[in-house]
């Protein structure tokens, strides 16, 4: 494993660790209702105490393995990927999912995004009116075509009333 | 001859032009979610199931085994062509597919590939056919105690054959997908537990938005951070498209073994296509004349590799029918649908509907012919498929991500659960954290929950009764040597046992020589 992925087990297992210790202390702490006068067994935080120890003990035993020294480099095990592209992604979908989606109508929200995404990923490298205006256009058409399609799909076709 | 009755009865009441109609769309769907890389079989089955709830059951369930099927069967498109399995039940595909494609027989080897999986599918149909029933008569015969641990076994069982060679990994997703379902009512008090406010959150985390979002909008995210992958070059030099029947007749061995491996591994719960074809794969190099051929454009380990993923299928919806407990990842989104369209899998299948399994193997059966139809005629149609740049395709992916699960409930807090999921889903397979115990764990936590503490009420909270019933004892050891086996330490000490053992049947072997 290299460098990177050792520190992140590590992390991973610390949030790990937390998230385990929660869950006991939360199926601990939860109603037994003995008002019902239920089976002591049977209440309702048994399993999710079981499954807190469980994820803890898992996290202690992964944070162990992950201590020892580095048998790759970071290099060796990097991926050809593009940091910004993930970024915009997430951005794009979380704007349109959170942000457009509710507050206008479907086919609008839908339309703009779709065109925004094509249209962010196509950019011409080189500077140029023409390529700029091809690709908006293009997006466009794009994105207006694909949210009525969709749309019509889901109001007509499956009777659901669009968010 | 009853079963073949009844298959063949359940065969003539799905003629019509109805199926046709389904058949021919949603596997020509599958095939084309299958070949593109970034869209999964799991995926095309949760989305598609948002997109069947207004069809009527058997409509329906034909849809998704067909996408199913069609999925598995085209992420061997990609694997040949690309270098890039569709699907990761396709990995073992293009160690063999793509030199074949470089050699100029990638027509060839997409036939190979079309007729290792037809035949495959069709194995695992007629063993479905066989021991689902009987499986489910057997699980009649289970108490909370046997379900209990069937659970566990699911779980420990999923989480070691999918974490590679850090199991701990597969465990903690498996954990973490138990603790997804303990959230909303408890299955026996209908006490509300880490609901955090949401009333939203009353009835539980619907599989499908975690889904859609796991494998959905999580493989949107990984596509677009990934860099373009090529097409490549692939000069055909043989235009044969169909597999020689002499070819077939050579690997009727390895099929057949293919197939039966892909079924067994489907049984097993939460495991899957990628280790059905990594079996059937490695025997298959084993067993093999031409060994050195494999991984150099091997045609035996192409057909081996295609036969055991499809097998898997079938395979895996025998304990999803009988025991309610998914044998792959979209076993588990089919067992939702099931639910949605008002089928209850589990051991009363064989009670209260008997001649659904039937029903099954031959939705199952229409798959496959339609996939040997499509995968021999439309060869170029899905090398064009593969060429629609994803800038264009993953959006519309994501609308439907983020329409398809608001749809099944009409509630705007799904599409948040989606996105949540997809981010958790994209984080833990950054880090190596295998998706399908995390599956299973969601299916199986309510069982689990609710048979643990049946249990536990029924011996009035004597622990005896999980250890010493015949079928418990037998899970509880086999979970004890499956968690045994993860560790280290021992498989140190089989390992230096092993090879003593391996170097002593070769001078046997030698003196028999």
């Amino acid at each position: 494993m290299s460098p990177k992925a050792l520190r992140a087990d590590r992390i991973t297992a610390a949030v790990l660790f937390a998230l385990g210790l929660a869950m006991l202390a939360g199926g601990f702490t939860m109603d037994r209702l003995e008002v019902r006068q239920i089976h002591p067994a049977s209440i309702p935080g048994l399993v999710p105490m079981i499954l807190g120890a469980m994820l803890a003990l898992c996290a202690v035993l992964l944070f162990l393995g992950a201590r020892g020294p580095a048998t790759e480099t970071d290099a060796e095990t990097a991926l050809d990927v593009s940091g910004p592209n993930l970024w915009i992604t997430l951005a794009l979908t979380l704007f349109y999912a959170l942000g457009l989606v509710g507050r206008m109508p479907f086919e609008l929200a839908t339309a703009l995004f779709i065109a925004g995404f094509v249209a962010v990923f196509t950019w011409p490298a080189e500077p140029g009116l023409r390529g700029r205006a091809i690709v908006l256009g293009r997006s466009a058409v794009y994105g207006v075509a694909l949210a009525f399609a969709v749309s019509v799909l889901f109001r007509d076709g499956f009777l659901v009333r669009l968010p | 001859m009853d079963r073949l009755a009844d298959f063949l009865g359940a065969l003539g009441g799905l003629a019509s032009f109805t199926t046709l109609f389904h058949v021919t769309w949603s596997t020509l769907l599958g095939i084309f979610v299958g070949s593109l890389p970034g869209l999964t079989a799991t995926m095309g089955v949760a989305l598609l199931t948002t997109l069947t709830y207004t069809l009527d059951r058997d409509a329906a369930i034909l849809v998704l085994i067909c996408m199913y099927v069609g999925a598995i069967y085209g992420g061997s498109r990609s694997a040949i062509l690309l270098n890039i399995p569709g699907t990761p039940a396709s990995a073992a595909t293009s160690l063999d597919g793509f030199p074949l494609a470089q050699r100029g027989e990638a027509g060839y080897a997409m036939a190979l590939a079309t007729a290792g999986s037809a035949l495959g599918t069709i194995v695992g149909i007629v063993l479905l056919v066989l021991l689902a029933p009987p499986l489910g008569e057997a699980a009649l015969g289970f108490g909370s105690f046997e379900f209990f641990w069937l659970a566990v076994f699911g779980i420990v069982i999923s989480g070691q054959l999918t974490g590679g060679g850090r199991p701990i990994k597969g465990y903690i997703a498996g954990i973490l997908g138990l603790m997804v379902a303990m959230v909303g009512s408890d299955g026996i008090h209908a006490h509300v537990r880490f609901s955090l406010g949401f009333s939203e959150l009353n009835g539980g985390i619907g599989l499908i938005p975690a889904m859609v979002g796991a494998f959905g909008f999580a493989e949107v995210l990984t596509v677009m951070w990934q860099r373009r992958a090529q097409v490549a070059s692939v000069q055909a030099r043989s235009k044969r498209m169909l597999p020689r029947i002499s070819d077939l007749w050579r690997f009727k061995g390895t099929i057949g073994r293919s197939g039966v491996i892909g079924t067994m591994v489907g049984i097993i719960p939460g495991v899957g296509e990628d280790i059905g074809a990594w079996a059937s794969y490695a025997l298959a190099r084993r067993l093999s004349p031409e060994r050195a051929e494999f991984g150099k454009g091997s045609r035996e380990g192409l057909t081996a590799a295609e036969t055991g993923n499809s097998a898997v299928v079938p395979g895996a919806l025998i304990p999803a029918l009988t025991l309610a407990v998914p044998g792959s990842a979209p076993a588990a989104v089919l067992i939702a649908a099931l639910f949605i369209h008002g089928v209850r899998p589990g051991p009363m299948i064989m009670l209260e509907q008997p001649d659904f399994i039937y029903s099954i193997a031959a939705m199952l059966l229409l798959a496959t012919l339609a996939i040997t139809v499509f995968g021999l005629s439309l060869t170029r149609f899905f090398v064009m498929v593969m060429r629609v740049p994803r800038e264009y395709l993953m959006p519309v992916v994501f609308t439907l991500c983020l329409i398809g699960p608001y749809a099944l409930t009409q509630r705007v807090f799904d599409i948040w659960v989606m996105l949540a999921f997809g981010i958790l889903g994209f984080v833990l397979r950054r880090m190596d954290y295998p998706m399908p115990p995390l599956v299973l764990g969601i299916i199986l936590g309510d069982l689990l929950d609710k048979n643990l503490r049946r249990g536990l009420t029924l011996s009035d909270g004597d622990l005896s009764p999980f250890f010493t019933r015949p079928i418990s004892a037998a899970f509880a050891v086999l979970i004890a040597l499956t968690i045994a086996a993860s560790i280290p330490a021992v498989r140190r000490g089989f390992g230096r046992l092993l090879p003593r053992r391996r170097l002593a049947g070769t001078s046997h072997e030698g003196n028999h020589r």
